[in-house]
């Protein structure tokens, strides 16, 4: 990001150009065959895929901008829903805030376990992704768990024109972590980490903090996508939330996040989170399955990341430099 | 590849100087005699608890729950054993294979013509995933792209519909051989056939090196392409084995069939000790994990455990393991 801010404005924003071309030609694609993808209805609901794709793939994105990867946000969110129905008497906001409150220290304490005993985050993830979805069943009881009194939850289901009050929160932690991964020094610890580990520990960066800030903020993410959209729906149930990791990742990746770490910004997920929400709505507004959704989910993530490694490859033969941080070649 | 991380083949910088014990030496005695012991000591303790967990029919019942999830995580083993993490496609391959078998089945095709049939797609679907993954793409979200996929194909196939076999249903669903169930038969013939190819063929020495230390050997002339295609040939195999052998069991199947298979078999891997990393592991190890796994559900049910209860069990054994196997293999490294 330092580096970033002191190249050309062009420069800069070149990792937006293609996800805004591939966002406005997916949108005048899916609103020319989708009578219901059309003026304020599609802004609406491209929106709406912000509050649980849309804030789970911007946790994902910070962990994979740190060059590591949290597979366990799906149960996280599930874990997150119940804990906010158990926690309904504190009032909505209150419920939500206990969710993420739990979703943050948990990352915090992955992130921590990953940093100190140096083991693979894939690995350490895998296995909290099984744990947490024992822990979501144990929270729901073992069967689907409602709110007790529904009404604490009315106010998440008013409308503002195109905006709803999750998508706003939604849009309002977007801009907050935009800022602080951009602007402070341990956002910028983060792009350091997964940019160029080695170089990063040589010029004095301890991997802890960035580590534990990134799971911190992966879980609390993933816990406030859950917590929102288990209140809006009034019930929590333990098998929630499993495809949030491939559409997130999706997203992440569509955006123009670097799997290879160190690259990308809030923006780019953004973009990706409005391009997979798009053709999420243009398929179900057709009445495509949910099955229909994760086939092509998975045909886009498999596009993107096979993009990304041909790019990563002609870039490398086009270029001398070797330093795996730089923002890269021209070719 | 010359970034941290995500890349299979890149070792956290600390690992990397001690992690490349080789498989089969003294190193790997004793992680095996812990995974085993820990079985036996485990098994002792819970039958003193439990009653019935000493009966002939319980144990029947661990092992027969057992062997579907082993036959995965064995023949998982390879893939992970060279570098390349596990796949998080699990469940919907082996769900392809069932569902492909019940059809051609109910279709009037004859067994082993429809069974060769299924492992011809199953391998064809492997080796597009080996080849995607060996050209340097990040293997788990191949793998759980690769699986999304499936699903939706699958899903637009049956038209989430339950596929019977109907009057051609196949007879030897519950056979048994000698008294031991036909698909713990598998499990055993799966663990020694894919053992032996590890310890005993020159592609299996390649995996376990590859997996080890990826530069070096790409260096001594091993193809890194060609291990991880080979494993994932293996991982098919293993996929279709466990896929045909649900599909006799029950007779029918849906989308939703086996989707806890993802899971279980990466807990069994892990649980085995399987160095995630690559390099450290054995089949063998695996199989002890999967038994491990079936021994402790096994209590928790005999136990009224709920689905929460053993599911959160699990997870806990799975990260306790994780988190221990590092510190061990941080230590031998040091040292």
């Amino acid at each position: 990001m330092r580096r970033a801010l002191s190249t050309p404005l062009a420069l800069r924003l070149r990792g937006y150009v293609l996800p805004l071309v591939v966002l406005i030609a997916v949108w005048i694609y899916i609103s020319a065959t989708t009578e219901t993808f059309r003026g304020d209805a599609a802004f609406f609901s491209v929106l709406e895929g912000f509050p649980l794709m849309g804030l789970v793939a911007l946790g994902l994105a910070v962990t994979i901008i740190a060059g590591e990867l949290d597979l366990s946000v799906g149960s996280m969110a599930a874990v997150a829903g119940a804990i906010a129905v158990r926690a309904a008497d504190a009032g909505l906001v209150g419920a939500i805030v206990i969710a993420v409150a739990v979703g943050t220290l948990l990352g915090a304490i992955q992130g921590g376990l990953i940093a100190k005993i140096g083991i693979n985050s894939l690995v350490f993830t895998i296995g909290t992704l099984i744990l947490l979805r024992g822990v979501a069943w144990l929270l729901c009881g073992n069967a689907p768990l409602p709110l007790e009194d529904v009404t604490v939850s009315d106010p998440l289901l008013e409308r503002y024109g195109i905006f709803s009050p999750a998508s706003i929160t939604a849009l309002v932690v977007f801009v907050i972590f935009g800022l602080f991964l951009a602007y402070t020094r341990y956002g910028r610890e983060i792009y350091a980490i997964g940019g160029a580990r080695a170089e990063a520990a040589a010029a004095g960066v301890s991997r802890t903090r960035p580590l534990v800030l990134a799971f911190a903020i992966s879980g609390g993410l993933a816990s406030m996508a859950g917590a929102l959209a288990t209140m809006r729906g009034g019930s929590a149930a333990p098998e929630n939330y499993a495809d949030l990791l491939l559409a997130g990742a999706a997203a992440a990746l569509l955006g123009g996040i670097s799997l290879y770490g160190g690259r990308g910004t809030v923006l780019n997920v953004a973009f990706g989170v409005a391009i997979l929400t798009a053709v999420t709505a243009g398929l179900a507004a057709r009445g495509e399955p949910n099955s229909t959704v994760q086939l092509v989910t998975g045909v886009l993530l498999l596009l993107v990341i096979a993009v990304e490694f041909i790019a990563s490859r002609v870039a490398r033969r086009s270029t001398l430099a070797s330093d795996a941080g730089n923002l890269g070649p021209s070719g | 590849m010359e970034r941290a991380g995500l890349r299979a083949e890149q070792p956290e910088p600390l690992a990397a100087g001690g992690a490349a014990a080789p498989a089969g030496g003294r190193a790997e005695w004793v992680p095996l005699a812990i995974i085993y012991g820990l079985l036996a000591a485990g098994t002792i303790f819970v039958a003193a608890i439990t009653p019935n967990f000493l009966s002939a029919s319980n144990f029947e019942a661990i092992l027969r729950n057992t062997a579907l999830v082993g036959i995965v995580a064995v023949a998982m083993t390879p893939i992970t054993l060279s570098g390349n993490f596990v796949s998080l496609g699990i469940s919907q391959s082996a769900m392809a294979a069932m569902l492909g078998f019940i059809f051609l089945i109910r279709e009037g095709w004859s067994q082993p013509i429809a069974v060769l049939a299924v492992l011809a797609g199953l391998v064809v679907i492997g080796i597009a995933q080996g080849f995607i993954v060996s050209a340097g793409l990040n293997p788990v979200l191949t793998t759980l792209a690769a699986g999304a996929i499936i699903f939706g194909i699958a899903a637009e196939l049956t038209e989430g519909r339950v596929i019977r076999m109907g009057e051609n249903r196949v007879g030897w669903g519950n056979d048994e051989l000698l008294g031991i169930p036909l698909e713990v038969v598998w499990f055993a013939v799966v663990t020694i056939v894919v053992t032996l190819l590890i310890t005993k063929t020159v592609i299996g020495r390649h995996t376990v090196l590859t997996g080890a230390n990826r530069e070096s050997a790409e260096i001594s002339g091993i193809s890194f392409r060609w291990v991880t295609i080979v494993a994932f040939v293996i991982f098919s195999v293993g996929l279709t084995i466990a896929g045909i052998l649900n599909a006799g069991g029950f007779g029918q199947g849906e989308i939703n069939s086996l989707s806890t298979l993802t899971i279980d078999s990466i807990a069994a891997l892990l649980v085995g000790g399987v160095a995630i990393a690559g390099g450290e592991g054995s089949p063998l190890r695996s199989a002890g994990g999967a038994l491990l796994i079936g021994v402790i559900s096994n209590v928790m049910v005999l136990n009224d455990f709920s689905t929460g209860g053993r599911l959160a069990v699990q997870g806990g054994v799975v990260v306790i393991v994780v988190i221990l196997l590092e510190l061990l293999r941080r230590r031998r490294a040091v040292r």
